[in-house]
């Protein structure tokens, strides 16, 4: 182990501070994708601002027409919210399937949001549903959150607080794991409501994306056989020893099938 | 022996090592720990090929905190034109593959290793030896390493006359063949691929090694055997067996993986430079790339058969992938292919095939899988051609007592056309199978061995039972020989430890694998036992005064024989033992013997899958296997080992493989990219156990261990057929490429 200051703020504004002094200080939530980078010296932070003790980063709630949930809230307790699973089933769900239960008994939805892992499972459902990110000083929409694999709109310092998910008629979520890690080989979330037609794509390139042409279909006609027969261009997907690019290109069209006869 | 009279064998006793195991109090060889201990790492080489031109290794000895550091030149030589067998292993072939000698000879290959006062400093080591390498043309896989213009690994090595990568040959033959086949009315003819797979135990090598001033040397460590890890260190080091005690870890999965060493001799060397104690921990990495896995294979097997289902001829040819340096499993592909059989012409050959990859390891029944992978694919399509029932097909042509097999024995009496009964008369066999789904069979047969087993039994001074044997416990040893003498003591199970001991405190043992450990063990225990009881009937006499043979042992007790011996109230062990003393000391007895007529295992597996056209995704959804266990000791493990072979032959099937990279090198050297299958994969695997008791066995025990991993690979298949009416030649069957055959049958 190689030495890094540890700070426990137990407010937003303090954490902040913190990770604005100092540019090499990282924020620490549930740890999933940080604590591995630093154990194979992927990272090497020069502090760790722990989140855990913040209130405010906590709690999910419904309000109105939309359903809040804060940062710190873990995949478990997504996937058991009666708030949640009241009015955005299909987000519950996908909370559900992250991982297993270690997984979800830890990591986070402003962790997983924030890395912005191409198979990560969260982000498909912010794209997909149109939500939008809040910070401690803005709120984001969706569509201008998700920039790059890894990487995201945050600026240096900056901390998701929470996320706001638009409650929608329907929304759908599937997914197939790698046989391997198990993380998204190639997902599609879907959802018809506020934010209009939405299908998201996750798992397949190298940062979550909405397949326009889908979305145009389902607006058209929300059914299964509306998607059945669009194809996604493999260029730019990912190919991998799990599967090429034409592979995951086949696996939208089915997984965007499949969302949205789970969205029904 | 009579089951109906039997209250502890047969039964699913609690298992000694469970609460040690679920409480994490076992003690792994990773566990271990010495006042000065020191850390060891290995340097490996980053090339898939390459000379060896010189090592410095200067800088890392001037690092602060290095103890000692180690190359080739520390390990004895075993120079490659005298064969130096021990077992199955050949130590020219060990010495090099622990670290490498005139070459390095795959990606991971060891060159050289440091001591130090951390792990980090040991790394950092690591990186400051200077190795000049001459980096080589390489060859991975098989097609290519037979090739005649391939890269050749070991000049040493010559087959028909010319440097090659084939290492060796072995053959079967029975009969005429091409008679055989003229007979035939069918005969059907395929060739079949499958990838190398890692067997995939969760503990990763370790050891812990002290050598004292004196040269006296202990070491503790995660094997099948410790001493194999005597002999082999010794061999390797130099040290004689007397001055190595080599103490068994709890040992966490082997699946033979573990029947030969990696660290030890290294961490030997490094404590006799150092003069501290040295431990050594692979990762995952480590594991991946350089030890194990299991072969790849190429195969072709032809059956001929007349038209009323009686094969007349069969042949085999199969390449397996023995990896840097020679030793593939071919005895068991082209030895266990056909065994399952009464075919009277067989000619069965196997290739030992070298390449930059590394040394393949035993993994459960090795080589079998493989070779019964492509007997049981023809036979499914010969089935199909003759318009016979897969199953009636196996059993019309099932081995029986006095078949003679292709590779040597003549069968006593066994229990492999029950298995198939069992099957036909099993539910499963004739459910009704759902949309996308299909039914596959597949049979298997596995050697099973004897060998060298040592047993001590020693009643303890308060009437209780400690049992040593010398065979690390990874199939439900302790549980089971705690079954057999709680049975023939007549007392209870709970009254018997049983321990494992190491090679200072226990005989000679050979390794555990090859399905032998109860066969063995058993026996040995049995016949101790049957020892401890004569004493305590001569205990008995003589505190009654009569003769021993007027004293039997019944219940757990001394009894007179009969009213003609006197009438006097039994002697039970615990008043027996509390007289020891003055009736002639210590009661125990120990036997060492060299066991024989463990005869083969048989099995028969049906499968259901189903598949996910849209995905490529194959499913088993339903799998039940049969097997004959001779005598089932302990219901439970003997389920444990069936349900666990299925599960290792499921991933084989259809998700596992190791994947190189354009620079000679595994690509996917952890579980995160190894696609390994997990308990959610999986469905739940029934089991249905036959038992025709082993007659050359006093319990009628059979090894059960590696049969059950035979036949999955070909019942998989055979159901992928069955479901889709396209047959697959090559596995894993992943996704993408059975979409992609899919998709092609449909353009």
């Amino acid at each position: 182990m190689y030495e890094f200051a540890y700070h426990k703020p137990s407010s937003v504004a303090d954490a902040v501070k913190l990770l604005s002094a100092d540019p090499e200080a990282r924020p620490i939530a549930g740890g999933h994708t940080l604590l591995p980078a630093l154990k194979h010296r992927l990272a090497r932070p020069t502090a760790l601002v722990d989140l855990s003790g913040i209130a405010e980063l906590r709690g999910i709630r419904r309000e109105g027409d939309k359903v809040v949930i804060g940062a710190l809230a873990r995949h478990a307790e997504v996937a058991n919210s009666d708030a949640v699973k009241g009015a955005i089933p299909a987000l519950a769900r996908l909370a559900g399937t992250i991982g297993d239960v270690q997984v979800r008994n830890r990591g986070t939805l402003g962790g997983s949001v924030a890395n912005n892992d191409p198979a990560a499972d969260y982000p498909a459902a912010v794209l997909g549903l149109g939500a939008t990110v809040v910070t401690d000083r803005r709120r984001i929409a969706a569509d201008d959150f998700f920039t790059g694999m890894f990487s995201t709109a945050l600026e240096p310092g900056e901390l998701l607080v929470a996320i706001e998910f638009p409650i929608p008629e329907k929304a759908g979520y599937a997914k197939m794991k790698n046989p391997a890690s198990r993380y998204v080989m190639t997902g599609a979330f879907v959802s018809r409501g506020p934010q209009g037609v939405r299908v998201a794509i996750n798992g397949a390139g190298p940062c979550v994306f909405r397949q326009r042409e889908m979305e145009a279909a389902l607006a058209a006609n929300w059914s299964p056989d509306a998607v059945a027969n669009i194809r996604q261009s493999p260029d730019g997907l990912n190919s991998d020893i799990h599967g090429s690019a034409e592979y995951r290109a086949h696996l939208v069209t089915v997984m965007a099938k499949r969302a949205v006869a789970d969205a029904g | 022996m009579n089951v109906v009279s039997n209250k502890w064998i047969g039964q699913r006793t609690i298992r000694p090592d469970g609460a040690d195991k679920v409480t994490g109090r076992a003690a792994y060889a990773a566990d271990a720990t010495m006042p000065g201990m020191i850390w060891g790492k290995i340097l490996r080489s980053p090339h898939p090929h390459a000379r060896i031109r010189s090592i410095d290794t200067s800088k890392a000895e001037a690092l602060p905190g290095v103890k000692a550091v180690v190359t080739a030149k520390d390990i004895v030589d075993f120079p490659v034109d005298t064969p130096v067998p021990l077992g199955i292993q050949d130590m020219r072939w060990m010495c090099r593959n622990v670290m490498a000698r005139e070459k390095a000879l795959f990606h991971g290959h060891p060159v050289a290793a440091v001591a130090a006062t951390t792990e980090e400093i040991a790394a950092e080591a690591c990186r400051l030896i200077e190795v000049d390498y001459e980096v080589l043309p390489w060859v991975i896989e098989i097609e290519d390493a037979i090739r005649p213009d391939a890269p050749i690994l070991h000049d040493f090595l010559r087959f028909e006359g010319r440097p090659s990568n084939i290492a060796g040959k072995l053959e079967h033959r029975l009969g005429d063949v091409e008679a055989g086949f003229a007979e035939a009315d069918v005969v059907i003819e395929r060739s079949f691929a499958t990838r190398p797979v890692h067997q995939g135990y969760i503990e990763p090598h370790a050891c812990l090694v002290s050598v004292a001033p004196d040269g006296k040397t202990t070491i503790w460590s995660s094997s099948q055997g410790q001493f194999m890890v005597r002999a082999m260190t010794s061999l390797l080091t130099g040290i004689p067996q007397s001055d190595i005690r080599a103490i068994p870890a709890e040992i966490g999965g082997g699946f033979g993986g573990k029947t030969i060493i990696y660290l030890e001799p290294v961490a030997v060397m490094l404590s006799k430079k150092s003069g501290r104690p040295v431990k050594m921990v692979m990762t995952r990495e480590e594991v991946m790339r350089a030890t194990g896995p299991t072969s790849a294979s190429r195969s072709t097997v032809k059956i001929g058969a007349r038209r009323d289902g009686r094969i007349v001829a069969a042949q085999g040819t199969f390449y397996l992938q023995a990896g840097a340096l020679p030793g593939s499993p071919i005895r068991g592909a082209a030895g266990c292919a056909f065994a399952p059989y009464d075919i009277p012409n067989v000619h069965s050959v196997g290739y030992d095939v070298v390449s930059n990859r590394s040394k393949v390891a035993a993994y459960r029944a090795p080589g079998a899988p493989i070779g019964a992978y492509a007997v049981e694919c023809v036979l499914d399509e010969l089935a199909e051609a003759l318009g016979m029932d897969p199953l009636e097909l196996r059993l019309k042509n099932a081995a029986r007592q006095g078949t003679k097999a292709a590779h040597g024995p003549v069968y006593p009496r066994i229990g492999f056309a029950e298995t198939i009964e069992a099957a036909l008369a099993h539910p499963h066999y004739k459910a009704p199978l759902g949309k996308r789904q299909g039914r596959g069979v597949a049979c298997g047969f596995w050697f099973n061995a004897g060998g060298e087993s040592s047993a001590q039994v020693n009643v303890t001074e308060d009437g209780n039972v400690v049992v040593t044997t010398g065979h690390p416990d990874i199939g439900g040893s302790r549980a089971s020989i705690a079954n057999i003498t709680a049975e023939l003591l007549g007392i209870d199970y709970r009254r018997v430890s049983v321990l494992i001991g190491d090679t200072a405190t226990i005989g000679y043992s050979n390794l555990t694998g090859g399905s032998r450990v109860l066969f063995a063990s058993a026996t040995v225990v049995t016949q101790s036992v049957e020892k401890v009881i004569t004493q305590l009937r001569e205990r008995a006499a003589k505190i009654w005064g009569i003769d021993p043979d007027a004293v039997k042992w019944e219940d757990g007790q001394a009894l007179p024989a009969g009213d003609n011996a006197g009438r006097f109230p039994p002697l039970t062990l615990k008043q027996l033992a509390a007289k020891a003393s003055e009736t002639g000391g210590p009661i125990g007895a120990g036997v060492q013997l060299n066991t024989t007529g463990a005869e083969g295992g048989f099995a028969t597996h049906i499968c259901d899958v189903e598949v996910d056209p849209e995905l490529g995704i194959v499913r088993v959804v339903r799998y039940t296997a049969f097997q004959d266990a001779g005598r089932a000791i302990h219901p439970g493990y003997v389920e444990g080992q069936m349900q666990g072979g299925v599960a290792q032959g499921i991933g084989w099937a259809l998700s596992e493989e190791y994947v190189y990279d354009r620079q000679g090198r595994v690509d996917n050297a952890s579980f995160l990219d190894y696609r390994m299958p997990v308990c959610s994969d999986l469905p739940m695997i029934d089991t249905v156990i036959i038992e025709v008791p082993n007659p050359k066995h006093p319990q009628g025990v059979r090894g059960v261990g590696e049969v059950p991993i035979v036949p999955p690979l070909a019942a998989i298949s055979n159901a992928v057929y069955n479901a889709l009416g396209r047959r697959f030649y090559s596995l894993p069957m992943s996704p993408p490429k059975v979409l992609a055959t899919l998709e092609g049958a449909a353009a």
